[in-house]
């Protein structure tokens, strides 16, 4: 096993590899150990640390410091400033997302085809052989029962007052203790991210990791991608260390995220019109229902409930989400002595997100300092829908005997009761006015037919340079309407697998 | 700077409330740690949240004096009318402020104690070296 990473002597560090693959989140490690198992030598090259459970933190203070990537200042850039949610750490965003796994809709891979002349049933088979196998090596299971915690219960009791069809969320962990912990990575073990399954494997394989190691161009020459280089640096202090150059004898794959992919081709000297646009988002917003019983929503698995019955009818889903004490401090409405009143009501508070399938399209760039310019801003028909998912959910909240909702809009009362709940579909239709995130992305390099409008060809390759691939949600040409965790991991080995292929003269 | 940035806090979770507020916490090692820690764009955040908190009195009150000399009430009615500010950027210096001042408040042992919660285990600040 080999891992470099930043050391004081700030020697400069040069290796080869067969193939060198950028990121070791849920596409990048997916890809690292396909090709791995190939028998070839690859090269991971990570702009995080690499940091063990026993490494990780308990506070939100070192969540944001440790594992997040830059305490998550990246922001959309359009009428408001809505967080980027990302791990900057080796395993990527699968150390602090709440490990859900959700295989790709059918329905999904016909829109592709559709517009964008992608594999169709193909593509759906190969896809679902993939998660199949993935969803055993990551002990995939529903949420049993024992670690539900009161928050999901009372989701599940909510949705089904409604008749909205429901059910407890399908996650890659082996045995939650329902610790809560998933947003500040699972200290316990039982989430199965990448620096725990695969990342080890591709290392016993014959693997190189570069930590704390972000890359700053792709080395493209005569329409070939040479190997990647940038700098170390520091975990803590991000003091900079020695360069480092690692060459490719086959390929480069880049896996460094919807953010960061786009900007690293961008910083190559890489150009195609489409690059860095098409970027899409399942923008999301929350609601609190405060309840007379004790519900402790950080007691039990972070998200073990959701809904994807309105995915397809309105274009949103639903999801219980636990909250540390920490950011409910910021989230709920009011300051000072009124906001510490509403505090003392923390353990009574249950949080349920929905996010929407956005149709709004919007661009990535390179901003200075190695750092990404995401320009969003949702239109009119998505704010109508982020309307009717917090009216859904507040609804939901009603139904399970919540006494009053906290919908966070700005030009509504802060807090509704029953009778007010329809308010909701009035709120104001400007995207300053909702506390929301960007949780998941895709796009800046899409993949499709037309050489137009996509970056990268149907195999993931990026046009003009025969030797790079991209394996992150870059190349996911829309929304999905669910997470993408499991549909990322299962492209990645798709486009992995073509690499080791000859292409057809 | 550092001690204007702890009064303003103060001000987001104020002492005499139904729980501890900030007052009950070592703010200056809290903000030493974050000029450390946190990135460049965040620190810059934090600064022009303080600098509108200060100096946003007219927009909130229509008077010209800086929010630290005024008197606790008005400071509160400040706070109060900076937080639903109908100018959404002074807004989102607001929350800004909620966030640092939340993270400080909620990790303490002292106030997950009155709210029940099980105190944190330190944060490592570790990771693996090469090998």
């Amino acid at each position: 096993m080999t891992h470099l990473t930043w050391s004081s002597d700030r020697s400069p560090v040069e290796l080869e590899a067969d193939f060198v693959v950028v990121g070791t989140g849920a596409g990048g490690a997916l890809a690292a150990v396909t090709l791995a198992r190939a028998g070839y030598e690859v090269a991971m090259v990570e702009a995080g640390p690499w940091r063990d459970p026993e490494d990780y933190p308990s506070t939100v203070y070192g969540s944001l410091r440790d594992l997040s990537d830059e305490w998550m200042t990246g922001v959309t850039s359009g009428r408001a400033l809505w967080p980027v949610v990302q791990g900057r750490v080796v395993g990527g965003s699968t150390v602090i997302n709440s490990a859900i796994v959700v295989r790709t809709p059918g329905d999904v891979f016909a829109d592709w085809e559709r517009d964008h002349g992608l594999g169709g049933d193909a593509l759906a088979e190969r896809v679902w052989t993939h998660q199949d196998r993935i969803e055993g090596e990551l002990s995939v299971e529903e949420t049993v029962k024992g670690v539900y915690g009161n928050s999901n219960r009372l989701a599940q009791a909510g949705a089904e007052a409604l008749g909205i069809h429901d059910h407890a969320m399908t996650r890659n962990v082996a045995g939650c203790e329902g610790s809560g912990q998933c947003l500040q990575g699972c200290k316990g073990r039982k989430k199965q991210s990448t620096n725990l399954v695969y990342i080890p494997e591709v290392l016993e394989r014959g693997g190189t990791l570069l930590s704390s190691a972000p890359v700053a161009r792709v080395l493209l020459r005569g329409g070939r991608a040479e190997g990647v280089m940038g700098r170390f640096i520091h975990p803590q202090t991000k003091r900079k260390g020695g360069a480092f150059t690692v060459r490719a004898r086959r390929a480069v794959l880049l896996g460094a995220s919807a953010t960061h992919t786009a900007p690293i081709l961008q910083r190559s000297g890489y150009k195609h019109p489409a690059l860095g646009g098409y970027f899409r988002a399942h923008p999301g917003t929350a609601v609190f229902g405060v309840y007379d019983e004790l519900v402790d929503m950080n007691t039990g698995a972070t998200q073990g409930w959701a809904s994807t019955y309105y995915r397809t009818r309105e274009g949103f889903k639903m999801e219980t989400l636990a909250l540390p004490l920490e950011l409910t401090a910021s989230r709920l409405p009011g300051v000072g002595l009124d906001l510490l009143e509403r505090l003392t009501s923390y353990r009574h508070l249950a949080m349920w997100v929905h996010a929407i399938r956005a149709e709004t399209v919007g661009r990535v760039k390179a901003a200075p300092f190695g750092r990404f310019n995401v320009k969003y801003t949702l239109n009119k028909a998505d704010l109508e829908r982020v309307r009717r998912g917090i009216h859904t959910v507040a609804r939901a909240h009603f139904a399970a005997g919540a006494k009053a909702v906290l919908p966070g809009v700005y030009g509504l009362p802060s807090s509704l009761n029953a009778d007010q709940v329809d308010m909701i579909l009035e709120g104001p239709l400007d995207p300053r006015a909702y506390i929301g995130v960007l949780s998941h992305l895709f796009g800046g390099t899409v993949m499709g037919v037309d050489p137009r409008t996509s970056v990268a060809d149907p195999s993931g390759r990026v046009r003009g340079v025969e030797n790079l691939a991209v394996v992150d949600a870059s190349i996911i040409p829309s929304t999905l309407g669910v997470n993408p965790q499991h549909t990322i991991m299962a492209l990645a080995c798709c486009v992995a697998e073509d690499l080791l292929e000859p292409r057809p003269a | 700077m550092r001690w204007v940035t702890r009064k303003v806090l103060l001000e987001i979770l104020p002492p005499g409330g139904a729980l501890p507020g900030l007052e009950t916490i070592d703010l200056d090692a809290f903000l030493k740690g974050f000029g450390q820690d946190a990135p460049f764009l965040m620190r810059l955040a934090l600064f022009l949240s303080v600098t509108v908190f200060v100096f946003s009195t007219p927009l909130t009150l229509g008077i010209p004096w800086p929010a630290l000399w005024l008197p606790r009430g008005l400071r509160a009615k400040h706070t109060t009318k900076l937080a639903v500010h109908p100018i959404y950027v002074v807004r989102q210096t607001m929350t800004m402020l909620k966030m640092v001042a939340g993270m400080a408040w909620g990790q303490d042992a002292a106030v997950r104690e009155r709210l029940a919660l099980k105190a944190y285990e330190p944060d490592p600040g570790t990771w693996r070296p090469a090998s």
